[in-house]
């Protein structure tokens, strides 16, 4: 048997062609002849895997087609729901750009994250640059410092990895941010870069990390947020459905307000220590203060959940004095607000020296 | 007698065959259905058509099998595969997919059922073996790659062909086919063992 004819035999075998006497004669040679078993297999394997995936390819090219036309079809006109599908598509592939990652689910910016979109990759590289340059002049100032005052502010010298926000739960130093800002990745050093553009070293004090929430102290002994006491108290309970609240915190360099409502008790996943807000929030907000109108924290913003859905999470008070819990002890905690008679400029005012942006190192 | 599932079946038996009626009737009742989950779920209108193609390759591979059976509608099949597919991508992509928020719980049955995730493993695995068949393809040189293209991928008959590569009949242009099987099942054997 020749070559060609091994194939010849295949395809009608393949495509039943074949005579049926043939058939038998073929089928009873696979039983004796192992060396011609082993080729034909071979042949008709490699013919079935041709013919499949030629089908497979003509399929797609078709439902290529069918996609390609459908969407070129003027969004008025037909029944079902289509034109408001793309319509909706079309805001998203829009919108995506400016979205890091699909599915992401924490409020902080990695520095390292690989799946995040081009765009933001690119005003993150920006970003890194103007804080490289940002921290060289810190540098030199911090050294300038040093030889006037001799009591120079610690500056990190490693890059930035992640940033969130934190906001005190006492004046002398103890505050709280979200937990994955400082854990993830196993984090070197956090430092919190206060109003006054100072950066001062924390150290992890307590956290629960279901909750997400982690409890740090400012390092610097004597240290104040600012000359008063912390201006506002944690709610003891649940706040209501539809509560007005507000949040600040450093999404970038400048401090950012937002404001909106709870929109359900329960958060992420029927999550009882959270809440679900309808609020504005972004990567950095991580660990920023939820307040209500009379300027009492609600919560902690730790979490959004996919683009279109738009929303967002905030670890509740109680979760908040849950974690506080071991180490009330030590702390002198406000019982009452000093904000709730002041108009919300005047509460932001109040607010600015006690939130801060904390920044996570790592070698 | 017309019954829906009369007229299901019927359409993926059009569907099998690659008939473009029954593959336009599906993506037209299915699509909009898979694009706004995703795009709730964080996707872009690229991967909806994407995913889409990909679940629906699934579906055509499925009911090539002599006696295919779905144990549901084209709809929830369609959506599990779909649903699959897109975690398993994410995954991938180190994305942890329990972090996805995801509303349709109530339309969800179906999905984590086995039958479907075998269903896309052999899809996966299929795939990985037609990528590697195309890279044979491109190597065995012409004019056996524009050949056996023209052959088994565009579906042009042996006239045609001998036609289309100026062999003066049939009869040679199939024999150089087999040659250029030979060559092609030395490749692929080769690069498959590798």
């Amino acid at each position: 048997m020749n070559a060609n004819n091994i194939w010849e035999i295949a395809e009608s075998y393949l495509d039943g062609t074949m005579l049926p006497a043939d058939v038998a004669s073929v089928n009873a040679r696979l039983k004796t002849d192992p060396t011609f078993a082993a080729e034909f297999n071979e042949n008709i394997n490699l013919i079935n895997s041709l013919n499949s995936n030629g089908k497979q390819k003509r399929f797609r090219t078709m439902l290529t087609d069918i996609h390609n036309k459908q969407l070129t079809e003027k969004p008025v006109k037909k029944t079902f729901a289509l034109p408001a599908y793309f319509w909706r598509t079309a805001a998203v592939a829009a919108g995506v750009a400016l979205i890091t990652s699909i599915g992401t689910y924490s409020l902080f910016i990695n520095s390292a994250n690989k799946n995040a979109s081009q765009y933001s990759t690119i005003s993150r590289e920006v970003e890194h640059l103007k804080n490289v340059q940002k921290r060289q002049q810190e540098q030199q100032n911090a050294i300038i410092d040093s030889i006037k005052k001799k009591n120079a502010p610690v500056i990190p010298t490693s890059e930035v990895r992640f940033t969130g926000t934190g906001f005190a739960i006492t004046n002398d130093g103890y505050f709280a941010t979200a937990y994955h800002v400082i854990n993830y990745g196993k984090f070197d050093s956090v430092y919190i870069e206060c109003n006054d553009d100072k950066y001062y070293k924390a150290v992890l004090v307590n956290y629960n990390e279901k909750t997400d929430i982690a409890i740090l102290k400012v390092e610097k002994k004597n240290f104040k947020f600012a000359k008063s006491e912390v201006p506002y108290a944690i709610n003891n309970g649940k706040a209501s459905l539809a509560a007005q609240i507000f949040t600040i915190g450093y999404p970038k360099d400048d401090m950012v307000y937002s404001e909106g409502y709870i929109s359900a008790k329960n958060g992420y996943n029927g999550d009882a220590g959270q809440y679900t807000l309808a609020l504005p929030a972004g990567h950095g907000q991580s660990g920023s203060p939820v307040l209500d109108a009379n300027g009492n924290i609600s919560g902690m913003l730790t979490a959004i959940s996919g683009p279109e859905e738009a929303n967002t999470y905030a670890a509740n008070s109680n979760a908040l004095i849950d974690v506080l819990e071991p180490i009330r002890a030590n702390m002198h905690l406000p019982k009452n607000s000093k904000l709730a008679k002041l108009s919300r400029e005047k509460q932001i005012e109040q607010l600015e020296a006690y939130t801060f942006s904390v920044k996570v190192y790592k070698k | 007698m017309y019954s829906p599932e009369n007229n299901e079946q019927q359409v993926l038996t059009a569907l099998a065959r690659g008939d473009r009626a029954a593959t336009e009737q599906i993506y037209k009742q299915q699509y909009p259905i898979i694009n706004g989950w995703l795009i709730k779920n964080g996707g872009s209108a690229d991967d909806s058509a994407d995913l889409f193609q990909e679940a629906m390759v699934v579906l055509f591979g499925k009911v090539q099998e002599e006696e295919f059976r779905l144990t549901c509608s084209v709809g929830t099949y369609l959506f599990a595969i779909s649903k699959h597919l897109w975690y398993k991508k994410l995954q991938r992509q180190h994305k942890e997919p329990t972090r996805l928020f995801d509303n349709t719980e109530g339309d969800d049955e179906g999905y984590g059922h086995p039958a479907h995730e075998d269903d896309v493993n052999i899809h996966h695995e299929r795939e990985a073996h037609f990528e590697l068949l195309d890279n044979a393809l491109d190597q065995i040189g012409e004019p056996c790659r524009s050949l056996l293209q023209a052959y088994y991928h565009k579906d042009k008959s042996m006239q045609q062909i001998a036609v289309d590569f100026g062999y003066t009949n049939p009869e040679n242009a199939k024999t150089q086919k087999y040659k250029c099987l030979a060559r092609l099942r030395k490749l692929f054997y080769t690069m498959q063992s590798k």
